[in-house]
């Protein structure tokens, strides 16, 4: 089945976006990076620290292959910071891509809806591939791809939580509406939670908490890559419609009476 | 040279931020450089000269979601 996910005119056969934080050691990760398959990587941007330069110089670690870089804006609380973090992930000459990540509160990090549009906005128009991280809000959605998304990542429920999808109904509105891609980013924590995310017609999910910080990652990586591909069939396939009463499977013309 | 880079107060003999990146050991490659909140593109690091009292921030790609 050739189906693939085109984002800026590139075209991906894996739909995980696979976060690079929190993993035992970098041995585990690139081995649970391989398991998903990913050919997208997503990243933070900080400072150097200068008394041990090497300790999370994180791409250093990845080997030969190629991937889609996805820097994000983490730790930005306007779209002011925002724009900045994304010039200097540019300005490092590894990918024009950007996932714009505003929160102005540190206890759920739940996306500042305000900032966020505005950030996409001026970064799509500044030639940048914006994917916004935001919440699970139709109108939001779709007034993030009227602003110039090349994606639009609504979340599940708050980064690395692992509550899953707690609006379904959203989410397959977004899905529904948009017709930029839509990729589930945030608070998934298995493979059923990412299942579901397909299902509902996401074209991607992004992951990053739930392989890193399950016990077994590389499993975990590896059960994430089928239930994407289960999901994604599923969605294809089109699900029967919900009943309230019992349909027998078999017909009953030769029971004997 | 006093420069205050990426928050600390450092006391440097170098001219560029080229000098300050090979000062500290850093991959070239992986490493973003703002001089008094000005981003300098990677082909500017060797004709950017710096002065006492220069704000500079190194940034790298760091493990995140």
């Amino acid at each position: 089945m050739n189906d693939v996910l085109a984002i800026d005119g590139k075209q991906f056969h894996s739909r995980l976006f696979l976060g690079t934080g929190r993993y035992p050691n970098p041995f585990v990760q690139n081995q649970a990076i391989e398991a998903s398959g990913a050919e997208v990587l997503t990243f933070a941007i900080r400072r150097v620290n200068l008394s041990s330069p090497d300790e999370d110089a994180i791409l250093q670690h990845l080997g030969d292959k190629t991937f889609q870089y996805l820097p994000n804006t983490s730790g930005a609380k306007t779209a002011e910071e925002a724009i900045r973090i994304a010039n200097l992930a540019r300005a490092s000459g590894l990918s024009n891509w950007i996932k714009v990540e505003v929160s102005r509160d540190d206890k759920t990090l739940l996306p500042d809806p305000i900032e966020t549009v505005k950030a996409t906005e001026i970064l799509a128009e500044d030639g940048f591939v914006v994917l916004p991280y935001t919440s699970d809000d139709p109108a939001l959605c779709y007034r993030l791809q009227e602003a110039g998304a090349a994606a639009v990542m609504p979340g599940g429920s708050p980064i690395g939580t692992g509550l899953g999808i707690l609006n379904p109904y959203n989410i397959e509105l977004i899905s529904e509406q948009l017709t930029v891609p839509v990729i589930v980013d945030a608070g998934l924590g298995s493979a059923a939670d990412v299942t579901k995310a397909m299902e509902l017609g996401a074209d991607g999910v992004l992951l990053n908490t739930a392989i890193a910080k399950a016990r077994n990652p590389v499993k975990m990586a590896e059960a994430v890559k089928h239930a994407i591909q289960a999901g994604r069939l599923s969605y294809l396939s089109g699900r029967i419609p919900k009943k309230k009463y019992a349909t027998a499977s078999s017909t009953i013309d030769f029971i004997s009476k | 040279m006093k420069l205050l880079i990426n928050g600390e107060a450092h006391d440097l003999n170098v001219t560029t931020i080229e000098d300050v990146i090979a000062h500290f050991n850093l991959q070239s490659g992986l490493v973003a450089t703002e001089v008094d909140g000005t981003i300098i593109d990677r082909s500017k690091w060797s004709e950017t000269n710096l002065n006492d009292g220069m704000k500079i921030e190194l940034v790298q790609f760091v493990g995140g979601g």
